[in-house]
This record gives structure tokens, C-alpha cells and sequence, in this order.
């Protein structure tokens, strides 16, 4: 029997990114918030700590600061007729647990989508004709335009201390910036990060094919920097140990280093830790939440917390389980169409290919998360779909994140896999290769989504959530465009070898990482019938139930989805100020 | 596998260990259990060996010895490994032999901590086979995996070859080491490809280029074939000032003993 706790105002389930950033509106105006999150705060542990924190094998290859897949993974079928299994050790995308979330190992590529993304189904009917959408694209736009989302941006990214140069000060195309950005009212807070080697190389080959190659807007902070609320962001040492890692210099902008330390001294706050959100409790005849049921990780104790406003800001796939087990909205049926939770589940169209030169230093190792250069012609609706088959794009780039040795390093194809010919190629190769990667998108169809498996349950005995899910005609053709081009570029840059791009293709595979931006299942919009949220991120089922986080995103485009992220968790934290002062569907 | 054949077993770079074996009367210790060999090799004169070269024996000599003993293998266990290791990582001008670099006692070690018993994996049932994009999908532990898969390999190994793993010279350990990860080697109960191509493929190399306080890469020895500097990584100025030129650094690599 779970024990009763003292009410309060505003529960999160989820102590990540949006969680924060929300919170930080909220308890800026005095609001009572209390954040669940199941696992601990790493600040001053060997996660955030030299050496322990330069820790490969640790970190990376067995994955510390991840969900622990032996307490809770998901199963996968490719389609409907098959039989799903349990994923016993996920590698195509790396949910986080502990203060921060998924956040704290990010690399810190930080986008803005393209102006057309968020009425992208307007945008490609406008361009092409209704018709030219694939009934089975589920594609919809998200009911907020980018111009309503212009200010939070700016928020977002001076708070994090974005580094980058502006491609398209209201309305003005500003040279080194991306050509395609959404008019922005503002400059980055930061200047750009120093370019890489790849860079440069990369860079040359793109212009001499006629593109406008950019620094990738980064989260790892070129100098010290104070954002406006004073939290302080070290300088980056391009140390190479970014992705799945916690920045030891506090240099890359996370939510254990800006928000939750912040956070933690205001009088309204509070940050439970250990804390597994088990159920979020629906009064179905109300319409209306009335709290959440969860397990404290040290005692094993449940406790039952009610609240005016429950907010699930956990990882995409979380939070379509709560909903999904509470029976909050119909789940999706693929068959009839109806239905709308755990519908337009996508993940991300990643290929690319090792370009490998004798004479050039690439010095992998020296290297941040972002520091990338990239250009932005093929990505969403940059570019011409007409006859092509397929919609979305993504952008293309010098991909050196990191020189690490056991996952990073890499030899030129026909290369034995041991030996003393394979030894010599490592060190031959080693210092002298980096990958250009297409980082693409990935539309909605109709047969991927995401429900409760009938058969598998996690630690707490609860069902794991299913995916049904393979890469579709779409993104498969998508991919084969995107990697043709990736060749192009790879011999413009006069590598000694450049193997061609292997696109994407299916089966969708759960052991190769593509990235951990997973989105859909709880997908926003204008229309009740068509979204499980509103475009305040209010439940159409349950007026004081709020859900954020990459779940909401009827698609995934081609651009890293922190950025928007932000943007809507900001605008959430002020749209629950005006809710907790005047309840209402908003 | 017996022990009493270890005399045979082809052990192309424990330094010295069988003159020294020898000498002692040591030999019903081999295969298994793994001495100090480096530290052997400074008390005796190294056992001449085809494969060892004079760089390699140079290098050798100024590395430290892997840690002795084993947590989870038995005798014919470490046997398999030692060879295995030997053969893949052959002693050269870049690196010492398998064993002397650590990598038995890394992949020993594995096995018997946290990722060998099952941490972070899920493992609930029920078992079924799955397409290989679903992931492994069997209910043992990576210990349990790794050990059955040996079993399985060395009996196939007898049954093709007419002699135990350990009992081939190096060419024949390498040829059937590629017939494994190439599926032509099969059992009925194990998969021998996937068990060496996804699970003891990646141990090797993580033995190879993981921090060497996992008992791998003993002396940073392929941080330095291949030019990783390691620790403490403080690039902020290095990067621009050592971009697109050799980095020296990566000359005499550290790692986490070095600020421990």
C-alpha cells in the first residue's frame, strides 16, 4: 500500500532537460514544483571527475550514465506479424538516468529547425500538391509556428551559451552562417568554435562544389561564459569525451551544470532523487490526474503523490508508457488509423563514410562533441523533392566528435580484423581518417509505433514498451540520395581512400547506434483526432496533465531535436504558470 | 585439453616462460596459469622465437608485466585465450605478444566483473531466437556465453583438426580462428560465429585500446602504436595549435594510473 504524501502544485515525472528548463519558469514566479527523477545526482562523482571521467570503456562501451536495460529496455518486431523480443542491450539509442537525463552526455548539437518544419505538411502540400504525400506519411504540422517559438530560441540559447555564427538575421542571409537558418532576431550568444582539421578539409571540398559550409551551433562553450540567470560554463577542452560522457570542465551546456544547481536553491523546489515513476493516476470520469504513484530506489517503499498538474518529462519512450498504461487516450491502432497514442514513433536516417588520407593530420582526438562543419542544402525542404520519391533530407558533415580508441578508431575496408597487417593499419590510419555523415530525417508511416508488449515485463513487473518499427521506402530512398552525395563531397576532398556511402537500409537494426533522438508517440497538433497533445502540450484527455519532451514531435527532421526542445519546454514553463493561475485547456 | 602437452603448445611470445618453465620444473603450471612472464623474462634469457622480433623484443622488455592469475578462467580456459590472444595480436615491431600486452588478463577479468555476470543486460525470459538486429538473445550471462562458446569451439576444433585449439601451430590457430568468424565452423547448441563476432571480437579489442587499468594494453603499449595520447586530454589550445600537424603528445601517451 502506497503511502500518502503531502499534496503539492506541480509534479514532473522525469528529472531531464525539459524538466528543468520548465521548471525554471515555473519556480521563477514561486511556483510549488517537485521533480521525480530514478536516478542520482553525479556532480562530484567519477562521472564528473579526473581521470575516472576520460573513462572509455566505462562510459562508452559499457555505458554507465545510461537506462539500465536490466531493470527496463523495450522489444522489437519489425512488423506486425512477427513476435516481438526484448532488446537485452540496446545500442541504437542511449536514454540517460540520473539529474540531467540524456542531456548530460549529449554532444551539444544545437538547431533550430528549418521555419517550414513545424507546418511541414502545409509546406510540402503547398509546394507539391496534396497528393504527393504518401497516404501512409503521417506527417502533420505541429499547431505553433516558428515565428511563436522565435523568442524562446533566443532564450534557450543564451542560456546555454550556443555557439555559432548566424546564417539569417531577420531576414537578412549572413555570410559564414547557414544560408537556410529560420530568420533569427538575434546572433548567437557565443562565436563559433574553432574549426577542425576535417573542417577545413571538409569545408574546401564543399565549396568547391558550389555549398556554404558552417560551423555546426554547439553546446561546448568556447570560453567562459556567465548566461543570464549567472551559471557559469567553463571553456572547452576539446577533450574528445563528450557524447557519453558528463563534462568534467563544465563547459558543455547540461542541465546538471546550468539548471538543476540553480534550481536546487530556490524555496519552491525540490528534486527527489531515486524516485521510479510507476503510475500516473487518472481520474477517468473527471478527466483529470490526480498525482502519480512511484518507488523510492533506496527504501523499496511506494508512495502515492497527488498534485494539481502532472507533467511527464521523461524520455520519448516513457513517456508514451505512462500514458499507455494509465489508459490516458486511445493507443494507436494501425490497422483502423484510430487511436493516437504511441502513433508516428521515428527515430533518425544516419549513414556516412570514412574518408582516409596519408598526408593529412586529423588528429581525431582533439576534438569536441560539436566542433563540426557542415552544410544545410539537402536537409527538409531545402531542396527540390520534385520526381525525387521521397521528402525530408538531412544535413551533411565532417563528423570528428572524438578520437577514442576503442570505438573511433577505424581502418580502411579489406583491412584483416587481426594481426600484425591489422595493427600496422591502425597505426598506419589512426591519426588520418574522419567520417562524412548524413544526418537525416525520418518521417512517420503508418505501421511504426510504439505499445505495451504483451509478453516481456521490467523490474518493477510492468510491460515493456514495444516498438514496431523498420526504415520505410521513404527513408530508405531518402538515404540512398543523401549518401550519393556524401560520395561527392568525399572525392572532392582528394582522399587517398574513400569507400562509397552504405545507405541506410532495413531491417531496422537495435545494435548499431545511430542516434539517441528517438521521437513521436504523444505527438502534438491543433486536432484532438489527430494529436495526443495540444500544441500547448496540454492532454486533449486530461486538462492538468502536460507531456514535453521529443515524444511531442509529429516527425523527426533532419536537425538534432534539443534545440526546439528547449524552445517548447521554456514556452511550456510559462504556459504552466498561466494554467496553475488560471486552470483551463489553455 | 591436458595440461601435460603443454610443452608443445605454441606460445609464440611468453617471453622466456618455457625455458624459465623448464628450468623450474614448472611445466604442469602451463597452459593456465600465467606468471609474470615480463618479470621472468628479466631473470632469464628470452626463449629464442621465430615471431619475436628484435623490436618487439625491445619493446617487450620495457613494459610492464600483465597482472598474474585468473579470476575466471580454469587451466584449459586460459589455454584457449592465450593462444587465441597470441595469434591474434603476434608479437612485431608494434606490440608484444597477446598475453605479454594483457590481453588474456583483460578478458579474464571482464568475464569475472560486473559485464561478465550479466550488469546492465536484460535478462528475463522468454528465450527465443531472433533475427540478428534484435540483439543476442540467449540466457546466459557473457561468462557463461564465453565459456560455452570455447567449449564448443575446441571441440569442433578436435573433431576438424584432430587436436585441441591450443595444440595448433599459429597458422592453424589463426586459419580456424577465421573459419569461426566466418560461420564455416559450427556447433549444434552455439553459434560460433556470433559468439566470436560479438562477443569475443569486441573483447579483444577493447583489450587491446581500453585505459590499460583494465589489464589490457599493459604499458599504454597500442595507445602508442597508433598515436592516442590519452590523458588528460586538455586540448583547448593543442587543437588549434597542432591542427593538421603531428600531435606530440600522442607520442608518450598517459592514462588514468599516470594521475591516479
Amino acid at each position: 500500500m502506497a503511502t500518502r504524501l503531502k499534496h503539492r502544485t506541480v509534479v514532473f515525472v522525469g528529472g531531464g532537460f525539459t524538466a528543468a528548463l520548465a521548471a525554471r519558469q515555473l519556480t521563477a514566479k514561486g511556483v510549488d514544483v517537485v521533480v521525480l527523477e530514478r536516478g542520482i545526482d553525479r556532480t562530484h562523482t567519477a562521472a564528473t571527475s579526473l581521470p575516472s571521467q576520460r573513462d572509455e570503456l566505462r562510459w562508452d562501451v559499457h555505458g554507465d550514465l545510461f537506462q539500465d536495460w536490466s531493470v527496463q529496455t523495450y522489444t522489437l518486431r519489425h512488423n506486425d506479424g512477427e513476435t516481438a523480443l526484448p532488446i537485452r542491450r540496446l545500442q541504437a539509442f542511449k536514454p540517460g538516468e540520473g539529474m540531467g537525463g540524456a542531456a548530460n552526455h549529449w554532444n551539444g548539437q544545437t538547431w533550430r529547425w528549418s521555419e517550414s518544419d513545424p507546418v511541414l505538411r502545409t509546406q510540402l502540400e503547398n509546394r507539391y500538391g496534396k497528393k504527393a504525400i504518401p497516404a501512409e506519411m503521417a506527417i502533420q504540422d505541429w499547431g505553433v509556428t516558428y515565428a511563436e517559438m522565435e523568442s524562446y530560441h533566443d532564450q534557450f540559447e543564451k542560456l546555454f551559451g550556443i555557439a555559432g555564427k548566424a546564417g539569417n538575421l531577420r531576414g537578412k542571409v549572413q555570410e559564414g552562417g547557414n544560408p537556410f537558418e529560420a530568420p533569427r532576431q538575434n546572433e548567437f550568444p557565443q562565436k563559433p568554435l574553432p574549426i577542425t582539421e576535417a573542417g577545413v578539409i571538409f569545408s574546401e571540398a564543399t565549396k568547391k562544389l558550389g555549398y556554404k559550409p558552417f560551423p555546426l551551433p554547439a553546446a561546448n562553450s568556447p570560453e567562459a561564459y556567465t548566461n543570464p540567470d549567472g551559471m557559469q560554463l567553463g571553456q572547452c577542452q576539446f577533450c574528445g569525451h563528450c557524447e557519453r560522457f558528463i563534462c568534467e570542465a563544465n563547459a558543455k551546456a547540461s542541465p546538471e551544470v546550468l539548471l538543476y544547481p540553480m534550481l536546487r536553491n530556490r524555496k519552491s523546489f525540490e528534486l527527489r532523487l531515486q524516485t521510479h515513476v510507476l503510475d500516473i493516476l487518472y481520474d477517468r470520469k473527471a478527466k483529470r490526474v490526480t498525482g502519480v504513484r512511484y518507488i523510492d530506489r533506496v527504501t523499496g517503499e511506494e508512495y502515492e503523490q497527488p498534485a494539481d498538474v502532472v507533467v511527464l518529462s521523461s524520455f520519448t519512450m516513457s513517456n508514451t508508457k505512462f500514458l499507455l498504461m494509465a489508459g490516458i487516450g486511445t493507443p494507436y491502432n494501425p490497422r483502423t488509423g484510430h487511436g493516437m497514442v504511441g502513433k508516428n514513433f521515428c527515430h533518425q536516417t544516419m549513414s556516412g563514410t570514412r574518408v582516409f588520407f596519408k598526408d593529412r593530420w586529423i588528429n581525431p582526438f582533439l576534438a569536441s562533441g560539436a566542433s563540426q562543419t557542415v552544410i544545410d542544402e539537402f536537409n527538409g525542404d531545402n531542396f527540390d523533392h520534385s520526381g525525387l520519391g521521397f521528402f525530408g533530407g538531412g544535413y551533411i558533415y565532417a563528423n570528428v566528435t572524438n578520437g577514442r580508441p576503442i570505438t573511433s578508431r577505424a581502418v580502411p575496408p579489406g583491412t584483416p580484423k587481426w594481426g600484425s597487417t591489422w595493427k600496422k593499419a591502425n597505426a598506419d590510419w589512426y591519426a588520418h581518417n574522419f567520417t562524412i555523415s548524413a544526418h537525416g530525417s525520418w518521417y512517420p508511416h503508418r505501421e511504426n509505433y510504439v505499445d505495451l508488449d504483451p509478453t516481456y515485463v521490467d523490474a518493477y513487473g510492468q510491460p515493456l514498451l514495444r516498438m514496431t518499427f523498420d526504415v520505410r521506402e521513404n527513408e530508405r530512398k531518402m538515404s540512398v540520395y543523401l549518401s550519393k552525395k556524401i560520395d561527392e563531397i568525399a572525392k572532392a576532398t582528394g582522399a587517398d581512400i574513400a569507400p562509397p556511402t552504405a545507405p541506410r537500409k532495413g531491417p531496422y537494426d537495435s545494435q548499431v547506434y545511430q542516434t539517441t533522438h528517438v521521437t513521436g508517440g504523444t505527438i502534438m497538433g491543433n486536432d484532438p483526432g489527430t494529436s495526443v497533445v495540444s500544441p500547448h502540450l496540454q492532454h486533449w484527455d486530461a486538462e492538468n496533465l502536460f507531456v514535453v519532451g521529443a515524444s511531442v514531435y509529429p516527425f523527426n527532421a533532419g536537425y538534432n531535436p534539443t534545440g526546439p526542445l528547449g524552445a517548447l519546454a521554456l514556452r511550456l514553463g510559462d504556459d504552466l504558470n498561466d494554467y496553475v493561475a488560471c486552470p483551463r485547456h489553455l | 585439453m591436458t595440461n601435460d602437452q603443454s610443452d608443445k603448445t605454441f606460445h609464440p611470445n611468453r617471453r622466456g616462460f618455457l625455458g624459465v618453465a623448464a628450468a623450474t620444473g614448472a611445466a604442469s603450471l602451463a597452459p593456465g596459469v600465467l606468471i609474470g612472464t615480463a618479470g621472468l623474462a628479466e631473470a632469464s634469457e628470452p626463449a629464442p622465437s621465430q615471431s619475436v622480433d628484435a623490436s618487439a623484443s625491445t619493446i617487450a622488455a620495457k613494459l610492464p608485466s600483465p597482472v598474474p592469475g585468473y579470476l575466471s578462467f580454469g587451466p584449459d580456459e586460459a589455454g584457449f585465450v592465450e593462444v587465441m590472444v597470441n595469434v591474434m595480436c603476434p608479437a612485431d615491431a608494434l606490440t608484444p605478444g597477446g598475453v605479454d600486452c594483457g590481453l588474456a588478463a583483460y578478458i579474464d577479468r571482464q568475464l569475472a566483473g560486473g559485464f561478465g555476470k550479466g550488469a546492465r543486460l536484460y535478462m528475463r525470459g522468454p528465450w527465443r531466437e531472433g533475427k540478428p538486429e534484435l540483439g543476442y538473445q540467449l540466457p546466459l550471462t557473457p561468462e557463461q556465453f564465453f565459456k560455452a562458446g570455447l567449449a564448443a569451439a575446441d571441440a569442433a576444433c578436435r573433431k576438424r583438426n584432430g587436436k585441441a585449439f591450443s595444440e595448433l601451430d599459429e597458422g592453424g590457430a589463426d586459419r580456424f580462428l577465421h573459419e569461426i568468424a566466418d560461420g564455416k565452423v559450427t556447433d549444434e547448441r552455439v553459434q560460433l560465429a556470433s559468439w566470436f563476432n560479438e562477443l569475443v571480437y569486441p573483447l579483444f579489442e577493447q583489450a587491446c585500446f581500453a585505459d590499460p587499468v583494465y589489464g589490457g594494453n599493459v604499458g599504454k603499449v597500442f595507445w602508442k602504436a597508433i598515436g592516442y595520447p590519452g590523458l588528460p586530454a586538455v586540448h583547448s589550445q593543442d587543437m588549434v595549435d597542432f591542427r593538421g600537424k603531428p600531435f606530440p603528445g600522442a607520442a608518450d601517451p598517459k592514462s588514468i594510473a599516470d594521475f591516479a
